[in-house]
Parts: structure tokens; sequence; C-alpha cells
């Protein structure tokens, strides 16, 4: 089964405190592995519009929410 | 407000927000302020407790426990059920960024408004309780505010998770505030 299929598996089941703790999680890594890497990005010279692009989302976006960290 | 407070009581409020932050939370809450008592140790509100009956093990148990269902807490379980193994993923960045880089993120450590030293915000019932520990001052007529009076704006502040604590282990406003009202005339005439 290929890791999209199990998530989907995951995201449909039928145990609610099951599915709920681990979308809460996937939330929280995304979290953390997102500002490991905007912030070795930045260290690496990468503008803001660049990490933006990679991650699809607007540059305001990405700015904002890590500005204040000094990246 | 803290022009009254004893060097005691300031040391409580500064020993809170250091709990809070290393408990990792973005704000100073109550139990944080309760906790903060048992830390500066020799104060007269550790004196009530005892006097009430409290035993310190439990109080920093069930704050302990207050704490344990932390929702920035990564759950390796829940992760494995979606086909995550986060024993791999912490390895693959610590090898990328070096030892603990996954759990060192201000995501992992609680909060954007937090960090590791910015300045962290007093929650509501925790300003009610120190508010209210300046009207329990009043009220016995004190013209200090001592821990004492700390943990009396605690058991009196519902709203708070310590009042909680305090209440499973039996403490009671008026019951405390007479405690306060005894030891503080104790004090007063043996010093």
């Amino acid at each position: 089964m290929s890791d999209a299929t199990k998530v989907a598996a995951a995201a449909s089941s039928r145990d609610p405190a099951v599915g709920l703790a681990a979308v809460a999680s996937l939330r929280g890594l995304l979290e953390s592995l997102e500002e490991l890497q905007v912030s070795n990005a930045r260290s690496q010279g990468w503008s803001w519009q660049q990490i933006a692009e990679a991650l699809h989302v607007s540059r305001q976006a990405v700015h904002k929410k890590y500005r204040r960290y000094g990246f | 407000m803290f022009e009254r407070f004893t060097g005691e009581a300031r040391q409580v409020v500064v020993e809170a927000q250091e709990e809070a932050r290393t408990r990792a939370a973005d704000e100073i809450r109550t139990e944080h302020l309760l906790a903060a008592i048992y830390i500066v140790r020799d104060n007269l509100a550790l004196a009530v407790l005892d006097e009430l009956g409290v035993e310190e093990a439990d109080v920093l148990r069930d704050i302990d426990r207050l704490h344990a269902g932390s929702p920035r807490a990564l759950d390796a379980e829940a992760l494995s059920s979606i086909g995550i193994d986060l024993d791999e993923v912490r390895r693959q960045v610590e090898e990328a960024f070096g030892p603990g880089a996954l759990d060192r993120t201000r995501a992992a450590l609680g909060g954007r408004s937090g960090g590791l030293f910015g300045h962290i915000p007093f929650e509501g019932p925790s300003k009610k309780a120190l508010e209210l520990s300046l009207r329990e001052a009043l009220h016995l007529g004190h013209d200090h505010i001592g821990a004492e009076h700390i943990l009396l704006g605690l058991v009196h502040t519902e709203g708070g998770a310590a009042h909680h604590v305090l209440a499973a282990r039996g403490v009671r406003l008026e019951p405390a505030r007479a405690v306060v009202e005894k030891l503080v005339r104790q004090r007063k005439a043996a010093g």
C-alpha cells in the first residue's frame, strides 16, 4: 500500500479517537518540519519569494509567519 | 498592582513565568502560579497548605497531569496508524539538522507567542487570581500581599485549573482564609 493510500485509509478511520489523534500529530510534525526547512533555506540565502514558491503559498503568508523568529 | 507584593510573592510570580516556560506553555496559567509556590519554598502559603492537610506530591502530580495531554506532543502511535514512523522521521531530521532538531523547533516547544526567551503573557484566570489576591489581603485587613494571599486568589478563581486541583484536595475558600488569618496573626505576634 502506498503512503498516500495509507493516509487516506487512516483519514477515513471509523474510530474518531485514532483518526483525529493522527491528524493532530501530523499537523504538529508538519509545523516542525516547515520551520526547520524555512530556517535552513533562509540561512542558505533563499529569498522569502523563493521559499513561498516552493511551499506553494504567498510570500506575505510565509514572511508573516516566520519573520518574528528572525530567520 | 505589584507594589504591595512581598519579595516572596514577587518571587512566586517570577517562578510562575519560569514554570510556564519549562512546560512550554504559551501563557502563565494558574497551575503555574501554584507550582511556583512550591518552588519558592519558605512561604506562608506552604504553611497554609500544610495545615489544610494538602500533600505537595499530590498537587504536583495533578499539575503534571494537566499538561500530559498537550496537543503539541507528537503521538508516535497515532502517526504509525497512518504509516508514518516518527522515530525514522526524527532520525532523518537529526541527520540533516543535528541532535534534537525536531523537538527543538518553536512549533514543538509550544507556541508562536512564547518561544524560549520571549515574554509569556498571563492568561485571564491568572490575572484574575492575582487581582483577587489583592482583594483577599484587603478583606483580611493585611497591608501586604504575600504568597498566602496569592494562594487565596488561586482558590477563589474558579475559572483556573489551580482552583480545581486544590478543590480536589479538599481546599475551600473560607477555611483557607481562616488559616491565613491565623498564621499571619501568629507570625506578627512572634515577630
